[in-house]
């Protein structure tokens, strides 16, 4: 490439990236980890490469309709073309194509190999929301030795591969975290691999990007990486055991209320019935796709209803979405905190969930799915039942 | 009209005795022989005026796609948009793109090809004239049919490529989606009996002279898209078959509990849907390689080159579909396969853009609007063509899928493609088929208006894409729109204000249409034009020409006015006559005797008998008996009809012995 | 180009004898570009796009073959020789079918009515075989709905049937207009016609037999 393109594309490229809003958090121009940067080594050539064309293009189609116009000159002469031309143009692009063809192939290998993974995470998408899971394993840093389940918030230590296998309890959804990689469709029925891996600690947002109905615009997901040693803690208080709330406190009551509305379609792991005995929600027996999220550690997540909706109120979301990466995981790590709880949102969503999120959970509607509902219906619960389910959630942490 | 006569004086139908008894008499049954009222146009055989009625079917479906273009964009304007439900907006973007591809693109590029085939390669009529009025009733119920839904307990809500298992019951509770693949099915036999009328038309209808490679640039591009067509709709027919006894017949092809794979349907239908991107493109860049050359007095560039670069991209076409399905789980061989073979496809393409921009080199642009929609193809396209590339690269293509830079892509390519050639081919043939010209002033507010109107609203796209937008949100969130003044909310809202322009743009073309439907009469050649369509009058009559012509070289009517008169290498073109002076001596040697089709009941009724057994299967078992028995009748019935009408079948002529009217009524 | 010239009347080639705007005039037989006539040629384009339509259907029932889950499955139901028995009655008819458009072309309409006749009443042969064999497989315990390998078996199979049903309405048709006197155009085109597609349809089946019912699941 002689200088003046070089240049050229340069000041093309800078006006493009004028055009760009700022911190736009699904940038497929900011990566983030190794993954999302070998696209990006691969992408900016050929966007360079197909600009320079383009312009080409226009620059002498610019010149033909300036040069060319009709000035009154006599009848061109009825040229048919020329052959020698015509293939040495037809070659050119063939070859700036294999040029891209051989660097393309190269990193569809490279990004499918997963043999460098170090952690293992699952990940199961459902109308609209997605179920995270870590197996049992000696991966993830110090190793997992309980299951954790959460949604939504994929937590994952820096500098470690991870890999993520996806599936869908329903239809196809796709995980996409723009910054570490690109997506991956997780279907039903079947199995798919996404690498993962981040440079720095973060919040790393993403979209589930395959129409999967009425929410699907309402998918959403997030990556927080954190330092290794965070990711130890975080670790730990997923799997801390459960804690009644004290005697006679709304919490309390809430504990009440929650074991007869909510427990049969969300697990909280530990939460144990008048008898003692361990309460297993049975979600397939009321949502079609089969699961609901599990509530055990809610308040360590942030947002909610697949990351749709901010458990953090406007004035405390900054503070940790916007946390500089040295303290980003520790910002995480507090979790919401009770003047932190965005309870305008929880509480609607407790009111009313399908008025807030679209969701067949209509009762008109279920005649095709013999009654279950998709998604969260809803479940005409009292203000004072809403105000205690608030005060017990407030205590999952 | 069955037999014309000339150039005698005498009435046409004199020889049949005033005494006309109708031999087959079925009372008003008769064959619906009229040339005037609109019997003469539902029942017509003739494939000018199918190819009008195609194209303004069309148009009607342009303008239904574009009102619900309109009301995407503005419940996308601002966050979290209150102007559609969620639910009204999935369908209304499954409709928008169903009925601008299946309803205007596809039809509209029929029209273009059942008007000009027959005349570009200098034919009476198309090879199976019933046949063509199935197809194109056929159209216009299917067409009808998918958008009742609307009325009918809402439409289809699973995105135009209807993924499944997101359309099965379940998840997709309304008949929406039942209207939709009953209604493709029914679109889909219009275009397979459409494709292969067309391609014999092509092969074996040409004039005299008239060789494959002397046949213009627009009928091989028509020709090519027919193969595509022949080939393609019957796998997106297995597809729909499939999902229609899935949801209507309990088949369980696309439940994953029955063990069933959701990526069946994806390679069913993009084995489809690659190719019909194709077919939504190439006529008009047929179209194009006919309006460059007029408008630069120049030869196409490389004929042969485009010839074989289109058929080249129809053929590579087939293997390219799992480019859409680059996310979905392939494993890394399919993808770095069909990845390298979708760069390929770039360089027919490409070759293709060369000749055009070659053919303008050393010309005499004459800037008509139709040469202005054609130069915008051009470079529009080409932006749209680029950033394909930029998804062929698979890796790329991951980040990239399912945000609004693929939306960018094809709006680029499809509007900026197929598009603005259709809108050059609707200028550039106005006066051969109307008989008037269009205004060129309003033309050009139309075509600029257009042009910008497309920048505004595909253009941001691209960045809101690459920012991470992703498509088919019925809200977008503030949340996530970055900061700062160039933000994600700022594109987008251009690209709402950009789709009106647009909208005006396109609405223009109705007040030009309305304008100049006054003018008075075109004159008989008034591009100073190349092909053989030209060499007949504005509007043609019935019967095409009054002489079959002779060919003798590609652009032969360019040379029948032009002669080169200068030595050796030394090429000088010296007008010899005019386009008038040689339709003229056509006129002059008219040929004696032309038989002529007549028209038909029996693809009216046979066309809506589908429609019916469609609603039938939706709605009650009843109506697919009644559809089937309709059908069965029509099936006969048109076994059983001649082609040509018999004489006794026609009125007798008029007592005052006035000549039935034998040229064609054109009527806007 | 110097071989630009003006139509004049006597520069004008000869329009070669027999050429004719290539209509469906009753009964003329006409000149086209290639010499196929149209219908034929329609045929043969119709016949290549039916192709991809049983490519989708044989390779959805290839991948849906074993996915029977504890349903009963391929191994349980066939009846190998009574369905050869049925393909052969198919076969069978293929060469009735020849007989048939070469008395057609000897403008023999008595053999023409009878051979058709024939070749309807063992395609009606094969169809009741197929009935019967799906009524069997369906008190067997194989409903449409059973498992995906039955949905895609009775879709592949029944639309084969339908091919075959429709071509058994066109032979009879036929035979009746011959005998009346009522076809339109050139007979012994319209029974080639015919015989063309019920070749494909033959052929079609051959490959369906060989892939669903011989080659081991
Ligand atoms: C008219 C329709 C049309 C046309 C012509 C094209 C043309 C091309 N398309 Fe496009 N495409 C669509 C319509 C079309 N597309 C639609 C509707 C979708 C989305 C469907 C959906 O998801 O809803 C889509 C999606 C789509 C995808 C999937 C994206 C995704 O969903 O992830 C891909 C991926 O490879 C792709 C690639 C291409 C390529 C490489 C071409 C090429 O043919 C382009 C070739 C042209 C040029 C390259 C420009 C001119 C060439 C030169 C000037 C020569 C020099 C050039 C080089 C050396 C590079 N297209
Ligand atoms: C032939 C194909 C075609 C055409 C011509 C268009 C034309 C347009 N499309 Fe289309 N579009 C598709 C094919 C097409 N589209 C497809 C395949 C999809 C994917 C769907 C899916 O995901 O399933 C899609 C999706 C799509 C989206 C993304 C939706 C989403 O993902 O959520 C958007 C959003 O802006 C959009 C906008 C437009 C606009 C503004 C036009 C404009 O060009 C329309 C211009 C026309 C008019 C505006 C109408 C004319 C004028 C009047 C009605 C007069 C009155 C108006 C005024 C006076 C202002 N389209
Ligand atoms: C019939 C099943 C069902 C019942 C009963 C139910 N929920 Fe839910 N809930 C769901 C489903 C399904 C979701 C996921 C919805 C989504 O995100 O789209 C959900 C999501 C949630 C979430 C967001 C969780 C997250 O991790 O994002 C909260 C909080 C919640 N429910 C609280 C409750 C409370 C409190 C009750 C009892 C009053 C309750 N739910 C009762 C099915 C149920
Ligand atoms: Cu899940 Cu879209
Ligand atoms: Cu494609």
């Amino acid at each position: 490439m002689n200088r003046r393109v070089r240049i050229a594309a340069a000041v093309g490229l800078a006006a493009l990236v004028a055009g760009c809003a700022e911190d736009a958090p699904q940038d497929m121009f900011q990566p983030a980890g190794p993954n999302a940067q070998s696209i990006y080594d691969l992408s900016v050539p050929v966007f360079i490469i197909a600009g320079v064309i383009g312009v080409i293009v226009m620059v002498f189609i610019a010149i033909i309709v300036v040069k060319f116009r009709d000035r009154g000159q006599a009848i061109p002469d009825q040229v048919h073309g020329k052959p020698t031309l015509e293939i040495i143009l037809t070659i050119i692009p063939a070859l700036i194509l294999i040029g891209v063809a051989i660097p393309t192939v190269g990193t569809i290998m490279a990004l499918n190999d997963t043999s460098d993974t170090e952690c293992v995470i699952n990940v199961t998408g459902q109308q609209w929301w997605w179920e995270i899971d870590y197996p049992t394993q000696s991966g993830c840093g110090s190793g997992i030795d309980q299951p954790i389940i959460t949604s939504g918030q994929m937590v994952i230590p820096i500098g470690t591969p991870v890999l993520v296998r996806g599936t869908s309890r329903d239809v196809i959804h796709s995980w996409w975290i723009p910054r570490l990689n690109g997506k991956r469709d997780m279907v039903p029925g079947r199995v798919h691999t996404n690498r993962i891996e981040a440079d720095e600690p973060g919040i790393y947002a993403g979209q589930c990007t395959e129409f999967c109905g009425l929410s699907h615009a309402n998918m959403r997901m997030e990556v927080i990486a954190m330092t290794p040693e965070d990711f130890e803690a975080w670790k730990l208080n997923q799997t801390k055991p459960y804690e009644s709330p004290a005697e006679g406190t709304l919490a309390a009551k809430g504990e009440q209320t929650f074991i007869s509305q909510c427990a049969r379609c969300h697990q909280v792991n530990g939460l144990e019935d008048a008898d003692g005995a361990p309460i297993v929600s049975r979600p397939d027996l009321s949502v079609y796709s089969g699961a609901a999220p599990n509530l055990t550690h809610l308040m360590t997540r942030n947002t909610f209803a697949g990351a749709a909706y901010n458990l953090l109120t406007p004035e405390c979301r900054p503070k940790v979405w916007n946390a500089p990466s040295e303290t980003v995981g520790a910002e995480y790590l507090k979790g919401v905190t009770p003047d932190c709880l965005n309870s305008v949102e929880l509480r609607e969503w407790l009111r009313n969930a399908p008025a807030k999120k679209p969701m067949y959970a209509d009762p008109t509607k279920l005649e095709a799915t013999d009654g279950l509902t998709r998604g969260m219906p809803n479940l005409a619960l009292s203000e004072d039942q809403i105000d205690e389910l608030v005060a017990y959630l407030l205590e999952r942490h | 009209m069955a037999i014309i006569e000339r150039p005698t004086d005498t009435p046409a139908l004199a020889g049949a005795g005033a005494a006309v008894t109708p031999s087959s008499s079925y009372g008003n049954f008769r064959r619906p022989v009229q040339a005037t009222g609109w019997k003469s146009w539902a029942f017509t055989v003739d494939h000018k005026k199918i190819g009008i009625m195609y194209g303004v079917v069309a148009m009607v479906f342009f303008f239904v796609g574009g009102i619900e273009a309109l009301l995407i964009r503005a419940q996308l304007a601002q966050p979290n948009g209150t102007i559609l439900s969620a639910d009204k907006y999935n369908q209304m973007f499954t409709m928008h793109a169903t009925t601008m591809v299946f309803l205007f693109v596809m039809p509209m590029a029929a029209a273009f090809a059942n008007y000009m085939m027959p005349l570009q390669i200098g034919a009476r009529d198309v090879a199976f004239p019933r046949l063509n009025a199935l197809s194109l009733w056929l159209f216009v119920f299917g067409g009808i049919f998918i958008n009742s839904s609307w009325i009918l307990g809402g439409a289809a809500d699973g995105g135009w490529f209807m993924y499944a298992p997101n359309s099965s019951v379940p998840f997709s509770p309304t008949n929406g989606v039942d209207f939709w693949t009953l209604g493709l099915l029914i679109t889909g036999v219009a275009s397979q009996v459409g494709a292969i009328n067309l391609i014999v038309t092509a092969l074996n209808m040409r004039a005299p002279g008239m060789k494959l490679m002397r046949m213009p640039i627009f009928t091989w591009m028509a020709l090519v898209v027919q193969f595509l067509l022949l080939f393609s709709i019957p796998v997106i027919t297995v597809a729909l078959f499939l999902l229609m006894f899935q949801r209507n017949f309990g088949a369980n092809f696309f439940s994953v509990e029955a063990g069933a794979d959701p990526l069946l349907w994806q390679h069913l239908f993009w084995l489809f849907g690659h190719p019909e991107v194709y077919i939504l493109v190439l006529p008009s860049f047929g179209i194009i390689s006919e309006v460059l050359p007029t408008f630069s007095r120049k030869p196409l560039f490389g004929y042969p080159f485009v010839v074989f670069s289109g058929a080249a991209i129809g053929f590579v076409g087939f293997g390219v579909w799992a480019h859409h399905m680059f996310a979905a789980g392939l494993g890394p061989i399919s993808v770095a396969v069909f990845s390298v073979a979708t760069m390929a496809i770039a360089v027919p393409t490409g070759v293709k853009i060369i000749n055009w921009t070659l053919t303008m080199w050393g010309g005499k642009l004459w800037f008509t609007t139709a040469m202005l929609f054609a130069i915008g193809l051009i470079v529009q396209f080409t932006i749209g063509g680029l950033s394909g590339v930029t998804h062929a690269v698979a890796p790329s293509d991951t980040q990239q899928t399912d945000t609004y830079y693929i939306v960018a892509h094809f709006h680029y390519v499809i509007f900026g493609g197929a598009v603005l050639g259709l809108f050059a081919g609707i200028y550039y043939w106005w006066p051969k088929v109307f008989g008037k010209m269009l205004s060129e002033k309003i033309g050009r507010w139309n075509f600029w208006l257009m042009i910008i109107g497309m920048n505004m609203t595909f253009g941001p796209m691209h960045i809101l894409g690459l920012q991470g937008q992703p498509r088919r949100m019925y809200i977008w969130t503030g949340d996530r729109a970055g900061d700062g003044f160039f933000d994600l909310a700022f594109w987008n809202l251009v690209a709402s204000i950009g789709s009106l322009v647009l909208g005006i743009g396109a609405f223009l073309f109705l007040v030009n249409v309305w304008v100049s439907r006054k003018n008075p009469p075109a004159p008989a050649d008034p591009w100073d034009a190349r092909s053989l369509e030209w060499l007949t009058t504005n509007p043609p009559k019935e019967h095409n020409f009054d002489r079959i012509p002779t060919v003798h070289t590609l652009d032969e009517f360019f040379h029948r006015k032009y002669e080169d008169v200068g030595e050796g290498d030394q090429h000088d073109y010296k007008q010899v006559a005019t386009g008038a002076e040689v339709i003229e001596l056509e006129e002059k040697y008219a040929d004696a005797h032309i038989h002529l089709p007549s028209p038909s009941y029996w693809p009216m009724v046979l066309a809506i008998s589908l429609p019916i057994i469609g609603y039938g299967v939706i709605f009650n078992t009843l109506l697919i008996v009644a559809g089937a028995a309709i059908a069965v009748l029509a099936l006969f019935g048109w076994a059983l009809e001649p082609p040509t009408a018999d004489e006794s079948e026609f009125d007798p002529p008029a007592p005052d012995g006035d000549q039935p009217s034998k040229e064609l009524a054109v009527s806007v | 180009m110097s071989d630009a010239t003006i139509a004049e009347p006597s520069d004008v080639e000869e329009i070669p004898a027999g050429y004719d705007d290539g209509q469906d005039h009753a009964g003329l037989p006409h000149h086209t570009s290639t010499g196929l006539s149209n219908t034929k040629l329609a045929m043969w384009l119709f016949l290549g796009s039916e192709c991809l339509l049983f490519g989708g259907l044989i390779s959805t029932y290839m991948l849906y073959r074993n996915r029977q889950a504890d349903q009963i499955g391929p191994d349980q139901l066939w009846d190998i020789p009574f369905t050869s028995a049925t393909s052969f009655v198919l076969l069978m008819s293929s060469l009735t079918m020849v007989m048939a458009v070469s008395a057609a072309k000897r403008k023999d309409e008595q053999r023409t009515k009878l051979w058709l006749t024939v070749t309807a009443l063992l395609g009606g042969l094969f169809v009741a075989g197929q009935v019967y064999e799906f009524t069997t497989f369906y008190r067997e315990g194989l409903g449409y709905t059973t498992s995906l390998f039955s949905s895609s078996f009775y879709t592949l199979t029944g639309f084969h049937g339908v091919h075959v049903a429709v071509g058994i309405i066109m032979l009879l048709s036929l035979v009746a207009m011959l005998a009346k006197g009522k076809l339109v155009g050139d007979n012994a085109e319209t029974v080639e016609m015919i015989g063309l597609y019920w070749h494909f349809v033959d052929i079609v089946w051959i490959l369906i037999f060989t892939l669903v019912y011989l080659i081991p699941a």
